[in-house]
Parts: C-alpha cells; structure tokens; sequence
C-alpha cells in the first residue's frame, strides 16, 4: 500500500474538513486514482451521513497510489487533527503529503515546506494518525441508496435557515422540512402548546437530478406541482448539517424524498465554494448529507 | 386543526379577514412588544385580557406578585377589537360563572396563554440564538429565550427589528395566532390557549395610598445591584422625615441600607400621610429588574395595607408604555402589635 502525494491546493482541503468538524469526532478518508472522499457517518441507522468527494487534480499533483484493493485505501482519522495539521499547511511554499508508518502506527504524514525570514527553509513535519481500513470493514461502507427525489429546490440563504431553525428547535425536536415545485418551502415544528411554520418562497426548483446531471427516471409528476413533499427529520441532525457554515451559503439544493430522507447536495468550486454557477469555477467536488426521516 | 402548507389556507385569519375575527392587529416593529413581554415573562404562562383600549399582559405568582404590561392601541399600527362578537363569546362564559365572578369579569375578552412560546415566536427572526441585544445593565430574564451553543459575533442576517407581525384572535378554543414576515420570509405561529384562572387580585386600590414618590430609574437600578442576595426580605420605609425613603436588606453578610434624600434631582412628586416600613420577598421584587432596566422612571406607591406598587415608564415608539409590579408585604406594620 502506497500513497504519496504534492498538495496544491491546502486550502480547499482545510474548508471542506473545517465544513464537517462539527459533524462528528471521527471521519472515514477514502483515497481513489480519480478523487478523494470524506465520509463521515454520525449513526448508521438514524443519524446524518455526509459523503463528499474532490476530484484529485483539484488539490493534488503528482498522485501516487497503489494498493490491492484496487488502488483504494480508506483511512479512519480525527477530523480535529487532520483541520490541526492542514492549518498549519497554509501559505506554505511546497507541501507533500504520504501515508507512512511512524513508532509502528499509520499515520498521514504532510511535510510542509516554508522560507524563514532569513531565507532558511524550514519543514515542519505534521502527522494525522490514522486507521487503515480492512478490506471487510471497506466493503461495509457505502453510500446510502436513495430512491428518486420528487422534488429538487435550491435552498434559501443558510445563514437565515440556521437562525431561524435554531429558534425553532425549541418547540420541538423533530422538524417537518417540505417544499413544492413552485418555488416554495417550509420549515414547521410543533408541540402541545405551539406550532410554527416558517415559509420560504422564490426559490428555484430544478427539474433534473443534479447529483447525477442526468434527467430523472422519474420526470411525472405525481401530484399538481404546488403540491408539498414533506420529509419529517430529527432537528437535530437538521441544524447539524445547517452548523456546517463554512460551506457558501447559497447553491445548496436540498432533495425530498418523501417518508424515506432529506438530502443536500452542495457543489465545490475549485477556486472556492461558488457552486455552479460562479464563473471561472469548475465544479470539483460535492459534499452529500443524508438524514433520514425519523422514526416514528 | 387542519395542517395545511399553504400560505394562504393558515394565514388568512391574521392578514385578510379583520373584521370577522374577536381581535386582530398589526405591528411594523415587533421589538417593543416584545421587550414589554419579556418585563413580566418570570412564569411560562400569562393572562391575556383585550379590549377596545388595548391589551393588557398578566403574570402572577404565590399569590404575592401580579405584574402587568399595558399594551394600549397605539403601539400598533393596527387594531380591531370587535365588541360585538365580544358579547356572544363572552356572554357565554358569564353564563357559567357566578355572581360575585360576573362583577370581576371586565368588559374585555380574557384569555391564558403560554407566554415563554409567545416570546420565542416573535423573536425567530432576531437572528442567531445567543446573540440577543438588550439595553439592560442587569441582564435579560431567563425563559425567555432557548439559546443554542452556537454563539456568533454580528448579525449575518441583519434582520432583526424590522420583522413586521400580524396577530389574530377568535376566542377561547381557538388558536392565538401570530404571523411574522421580514424581507419575504413568513412565520405562521398557532399558540394554544386556555380558559383563564379566576385574576388574582390583590386589588392595590381598596385602600388609600398612604405614601408615593417617583424616582428616577438607574438611582433604583443602583439600589437593586447593591442588594445582598442572601437577604430573604428587602425593606422599603417611606417617611416624611428624613430619611425619606430608604431599602434595606439583613443577610449572611450583614445589613446594607440604602437612603435617597427628598432632592427633586433624585425623587420627585413626594408624598407621605403615614410613615410606615414594609418588607416583601426580595426574590419576588427582583423580578422586575428588566421592566426597571427599561424604564426611565418608577413610580412607587404604597398603600395604607403595606402593598406597594412599582409603575414602570418604559419609553416605546408611541410614547410611553407602562408596566405595573404590585407585591404584597411579608408581614404588616400593623400586626406586629
């Protein structure tokens, strides 16, 4: 097993960990030829997972990896000490980064490259200790599988969802997230004494499957298109997802996918979070939550 | 209660039908109203009383605290009370009640409801949790806000204050209702509500007001941080010799007096038939810190019982609005012989 890579672009990496620090301790680093993924799973059954990938020529250069997995190798690791280590990789002038072996434990090595004031070079050395991942434990992790979303709308501003949700959790600690396909959606909690549902509207709807960019297998309607769908979760997996605010606020869509789960596709840019639609911005990546509809 | 996502289905009773509907009106700026709830928000729930004059917020506790909020219709930018529908509703509930009730019963429709749910309704919009502007020196109440972890500097959302709500009522065994909108997002807000408990009443005005004065209110806010806390009780003596009016408190840590002299800079409209001292529940007169953070002066009256009254004058946009604490004495002058 052998993975040694330059890191060209230390400071995409650092936001997209810096986005899922307040997820979860621990997070699964999947390293393929093609990309790298982050997956952090809160609870298989009930909780929030976030599955991310960046394509590799948007961080790396010079990739090297080989493993007999097919050239996969997955490493758990403490999100706190990967977002430690890639902070002190900023503004430097050369970075690499490799697995290796140090006192006989795995760790991810970034060896960081910097020029004193004098001129000198200096190398600072972080290590993220990591666990290598068996074949059987690899096999064990996928992406959940998501039927068909009835409804695709891009999400209101998130710095107002997240205020405006964390007033709300108050009364209740499951949220009923619901949108139409007419540009609306809402937010509505309840308890014995008091309801609320806060209403957004002018958003955008899309009417193909932007995970895959494909049109939907399913493009009918099955309802008249003010209709809601509504996805019942647990509040507090849903201000999880809405914590994670170094992600740009707009360009999020959120998918419903009726008695089944909520998921949130947002897009990387490689010069930044701009998504699609900022201009000299490739899309390289995205960052997927999954949070299931609760249990009754 | 028909759940339906439609903007139009549940709002309609607050924006659209007015005059149909016992009770509605409308604020442009809901940050007054709210700061006059928070004054008496030391019980979850409050009475509720409306009438053509306004609306008056009531809390009570032990039978020895009864603090009210006088919204009076000038505050909002509209209001509808219809006395019409007012009669039958309110015609039906004297049927049920008996006679020395039906005096007590004002020409108003009252109703009981969750007051810590009101508040936090008509804050969604003020922005992250934690981060709740507040003039007061001496801190907000607790219960009046859920915060969350999440503390964060500024405001992102530059949103609060400007949130304009309707609010609307049909009577007992409907849902208050609350709509709030800023910048084209809308809240629609149901809050139960209940058959009011008979008013506790401690009724300051059977007796004559036998002393009166009215202070500044930092001169009363300094008063009130210099008292000890361990002290069950909090004296208040009102004489026409100096000193003229005094607060004091006997705790773990010894006594502390606090005097003010009859100086028209410090108390004004002074007036004193009898001298007497009067002790009351330090905890329960500490309750209406946040009225007197609020306020620019108290008025402080005393009856010939030993119940006192604090008036509160909160500056609101449409003048002045007030807020009433009346307590009643642990131990009266006169009993102890």
């Amino acid at each position: 097993m052998r993975f040694r890579t330059l890191v060209t672009n230390s400071n995409l990496l650092l936001r997209v960990v810096q986005s899922i620090d307040k997820l979860a301790k621990n997070a699964i680093l999947k390293l393929t030829t093609e990309k790298l993924h982050i997956i952090v799973i809160t609870d298989v059954d009930s909780g929030l997972q976030l599955w991310s990938d960046i394509a590799v020529n948007a961080l790396f250069s010079d990739y090297r990896i080989e493993s007999i997995h097919g050239d996969e190798i997955y490493l758990e690791f403490t999100i706190d000490n990967l977002q430690r280590a890639l902070k002190s990789a900023q503004g430097a002038l050369h970075t690499t980064l490799k697995l290796t072996k140090k006192q006989g434990i795995p760790v991810l090595s970034l060896v960081i490259q910097n020029q004193s004031n004098t001129g000198r070079e200096l190398i600072l050395n972080q290590d993220v200790p990591v666990r290598v991942l068996t074949p059987l434990q690899m096999d064990a992790i996928r992406e959940p599988l998501v039927p068909d979303s009835q409804v695709h709308i891009m999400m209101p501003p998130l710095n107002s969802v997240r205020s405006i949700a964390e007033r709300m959790k108050g009364m209740g600690d499951r949220v009923a997230v619901s949108a139409n396909r007419e540009g609306e959606a809402t937010l509505r909690v309840s308890n014995d004494l008091v309801e609320i549902t806060t209403f957004f509207r002018g958003l955008e709807n899309l009417t193909y499957d932007s995970s895959t960019q494909e049109p939907s297998a399913n493009p009918t309607p099955d309802r008249g298109s003010g209709e809601f769908y509504t996805a019942v979760v647990d509040m507090k997996n849903f201000l999880r997802f809405l914590q994670s605010y170094h992600v740009a606020p707009k360009n999020i869509v959120c998918c419903i996918i009726e008695h089944h789960s909520l998921v949130f596709y947002v897009y990387i840019g490689s010069t930044g979070y701009g998504g699609v639609s900022a201009l000299n911005d490739q899309t390289c990546g995205s960052l997927t939550y999954f949070i299931p509809v609760r249990q009754v | 209660m028909v759940i339906t996502n439609r903007l139009g289905a549940t709002a309609t009773a607050a924006a659209a039908r007015p005059t149909e509907m016992l009770f509605t009106a409308r604020l442009n700026n809901i940050r007054p109203l709210v700061n006059m709830l928070r004054t008496i928000n030391f019980r979850p729930r409050a009475s509720c009383a409306i009438n053509s004059g306004g609306v008056v917020f009531t809390v009570e506790e032990a039978q020895s605290i009864v603090a009210q909020a006088y919204l009076r219709t000038d505050l909002f930018a509209e209001f509808n009370y219809n006395e019409q529908l007012a009669k039958e509703y309110n015609g039906e509930q004297i049927e049920s009640e008996s006679e020395s009730e039906r005096d007590a019963v004002e020409d108003a429709t009252h109703v009981s409801l969750p007051l810590d749910n009101l508040i936090e309704c008509l804050t969604l919009f003020y922005g992250p949790s934690g981060n709740i502007s507040n003039s007061s020196s001496v801190g907000a109440h607790g219960g009046a806000q859920s915060t969350s972890g999440m503390i964060s500097s500024g405001n992102p959302m530059g949103l609060r204050g400007a949130t304009t709500a309707h609010l609307a009522f049909n009577g007992l065994g409907s849902d208050f209702e609350l709509m709030l909108e800023e910048r084209g997002i809308i809240s629609v807000c149901r809050l139960a509500t209940f058959v009011p408990e008979a008013p506790v009443d401690l009724d300051f005005a059977q007796f004559p007001v036998i002393q009166q004065l009215i202070i500044r209110s930092e001169w009363l806010r300094d008063a009130f941080n210099e008292l000890d806390p361990t002290s069950e009780a909090v004296g208040i003596a009102i004489s026409s010799t100096a000193p003229y009016f005094s607060i004091t408190t006997v705790g773990e840590n010894g006594s502390t007096e606090m005097t003010y002299s009859k100086d028209e800079r410090v108390l004004d409209s002074f007036f004193c038939s009898e001298e007497q001292e009067n002790r009351y529940k330090l905890g329960l007169i500490l309750k209406c810190k946040y009225a007197l953070a609020l306020s620019d002066k108290t008025k402080i009256r005393v009856n010939q019982r030993g119940f006192l009254s604090f008036q509160f004058m909160i500056p609101t946009d449409a003048d002045v609005s007030f807020v009433n604490f009346l307590y009643a004495p642990l131990v009266h002058a006169d009993e102890l012989g």
